[in-house]
């Protein structure tokens, strides 16, 4: 038996698998190649609006994926990643904008930072499980979020502004340019995707998902199983810093609002709709929360009680989510 | 030096006292059973050995080395492992994928973030071995809530058995089993390395006698007696506080 078969036949992989592979596959090949060649020429026939959404999209995309990393993979529940969201954003700010260091140092810097605080973080937290979890997570983002607006060097809830975009002047373009940065952040996107994507099927990636189906059993089977929850809630941290940075570039802005506990409901939501533990569930949760939530704040000024509606259809009649749901009725077919 | 060592074991919960003052030696490669009714402590007393739960006083020794509470992952690296009474797999996944977790545990590769796990050939091949060692080669690509009980204890067993432990607890492995799964499983179980030492929880005494050399019997925490099979099948208490006539 070949070892490609290791993780054949189990559930959670079946869509998995049409990941990255997914162009050596041939029929997930049928609409990768169109998806990629779209996403690829979108500035050259999309309207400004369309583009601003397929950045909004991308961003909350990255964010939901460190989310799934922790929820849909590890099995931890959380209400809080908006800190690290928020984390992420104003240590640019304070790195590019308040102390003029340039992005290329700034952006590591926030994120080692970023991860150094979750671990530690993480180390608490972990040691609660269920709704204990859920409501330490959403304690330590609420404490972040007041901190954020009575910190006066951080122009508390006003937020800090002025957070320069990359600097491509070497590649001949500016970011400033809608479309120049509609690339940098599919560019950041892919390479996060692809990057969670290696860490998931990656030795460590199935012992994350060995925790979320049986704790116990990985304790006895000889792993230290605390120190791995560590990790998976530093580097989805880190993900979620790198949504925050692209945020704040994206907005030239960061306020406290990025870490509140709406923003982390809202990431939650979109791995809900998306399909959790499947690496491509975020972006695609991601897709129809914001364009769903656009289309319907332009029909109504309710908007948010139609989108109730809407994410209570989507749990009762997509289980598993979107993808779960294709995935479901390509498992009938065959 | 003893393979497994307990001495003065004592726990309680709250007012109840579940182990007192137990002593247990297993020398190396002996296959060793603890018998009793329902609440003589059995359970408990394994997850004590394993680090699942603190003793009230007393030490235990693995290899002469004491077990750290608290740690079970650290005593399983100790080369003590151990199958569960209620079976605790991965569910979702297959079983070559739960056989491939459990040898990755002991392999540089478990802390490796980028490289997929199907690129390390000697883990799967490893897991296929043990597979093979417990007859679940034929289901390999099944998803384990696709296999019948006694597969699953089979595969129960197989997970302990690729930490390649110097020790090997079993917690009731025959429970819920056909006459055709108890007697396979028995022989499985015989067909492993003479070196292993084997520590068995059972209430089926046909599989008691069939595994073990030596029997300990617990009564409300207690060790009632200890010897052989023919020794523990003659002795008046055991036959009195658990066996019945039926077995003597």
């Amino acid at each position: 038996m070949s070892a490609e078969t290791t993780l054949g036949g189990s559930k959670w992989f079946d869509v998995l698998k049409r990941v990255p592979p997914w162009v050596s596959h041939r029929a997930s090949a049928v609409w990768f190649l169109p998806l990629a060649a779209s996403l690829c020429t979108l500035p050259s026939f999309a309207s400004g609006y369309a583009m601003t959404l397929a950045v909004e999209v991308m961003i909350a995309g990255v964010f939901a994926s460190g989310i799934n990393l922790l929820t849909g993979y590890t099995g931890l529940v959380s209400l809080g990643q908006a800190m690290f969201l928020g984390l992420g954003g104003y240590g640019i700010a304070i790195g590019t904008a308040l102390l003029g260091w340039p992005l290329w140092v700034s952006a590591p810097v926030t994120l080692v930072a970023v991860a150094a605080i979750a671990a530690a973080i993480g180390a608490i937290c972990t040691r609660t499980r269920g709704v204990e979890f859920l409501l330490i997570t959403l304690a330590f983002s609420q404490m972040f979020y007041g901190a954020a607006i009575k910190l006066r060097w951080t122009n508390g809830s006003d937020g800090m502004s002025g957070i320069p975009r990359p600097d491509l002047s070497l590649l001949g373009v500016n970011a400033d340019s809608p479309s120049t940065f509609y690339y940098y952040v599919l560019a950041v996107a892919v390479f996060a995707l692809v990057l969670l994507w290696r860490i998931v099927n990656s030795p460590f990636g199935s012992i994350l998902i060995g925790i979320r189906e049986n704790e116990r059993r990985m304790m006895a089977m000889g792993y230290a199983v605390a120190n791995y929850k560590i990790g998976s809630f530093a580097l989805a941290a880190m993900v979620c810093a790198v949504a925050g940075i692209l945020q704040s570039q994206y907005t030239y802005f960061v306020n406290p609002d990025s870490m509140s506990w709406q923003a982390s409901g809202e990431g939650v939501l979109m791995v809900i709709i998306g399909g959790a533990n499947v690496i491509l569930g975020p972006f695609v949760g991601a897709a129809v929360f914001v364009v769903v939530k656009q289309a319907l704040s332009l029909i109504t000024d309710e908007y948010h009680l139609f989108f109730g509606i809407f994410f209570m259809l989507v749990v009762a009649f997509f289980r598993g989510g979107v993808l779960g749901a294709i995935n479901t009725l390509i498992g009938k077919r065959r | 030096m003893s393979a497994l060592e307990i001495r003065n074991l004592r726990k309680a919960f709250g007012g109840l006292q579940v182990i007192s003052d137990l002593d247990l030696r297993v020398p190396s490669g002996q296959r060793h059973a603890v018998i009793g009714p329902n609440g003589a402590g059995k359970t408990t007393l394994f997850n004590i050995i394993t680090g699942w739960q603190p003793p009230t006083s007393g030490e235990i020794l693995i290899q002469g080395i004491p077990v750290q509470q608290g740690r079970p992952d650290l005593v399983t690296r100790g080369g003590l492992s151990r199958s569960f009474q209620k079976n605790m797999l991965l569910e979702s996944v297959t079983v070559l994928e739960n056989l491939r977790v459990a040898c990755q545990a002991f392999h540089a590769s478990r802390h490796s973030m980028f490289r997929s796990c199907r690129s390390f050939s000697d883990v799967v091949r490893k897991a296929q071995d043990a597979a093979e060692q417990m007859h679940l080669d034929n289901v390999l690509q099944r998803n384990v809530n696709e296999l019948s009980y006694g597969q699953k204890r089979q595969l129960e067993v197989a997970i302990a058995l690729c930490a390649e432990p110097r020790i090997l607890l079993m917690d009731e492995p025959a429970a819920g089993t056909s006459p055709d799964e108890r007697a396979n499983l028995i022989r499985l179980i015989n067909g492993l390395s003479s070196e292993l030492t084997i520590l068995l929880v059972e209430h089926d005494m046909d599989v008691v006698f069939a595994i073990c050399d030596v029997i300990t019997v617990l009564s409300y925490g207690k060790v009632l007696a200890t010897g052989t099979k023919a020794e523990i099948q003659s002795n008046p208490r055991v036959i009195e506080a658990y066996l019945g006539q039926h077995h003597a």
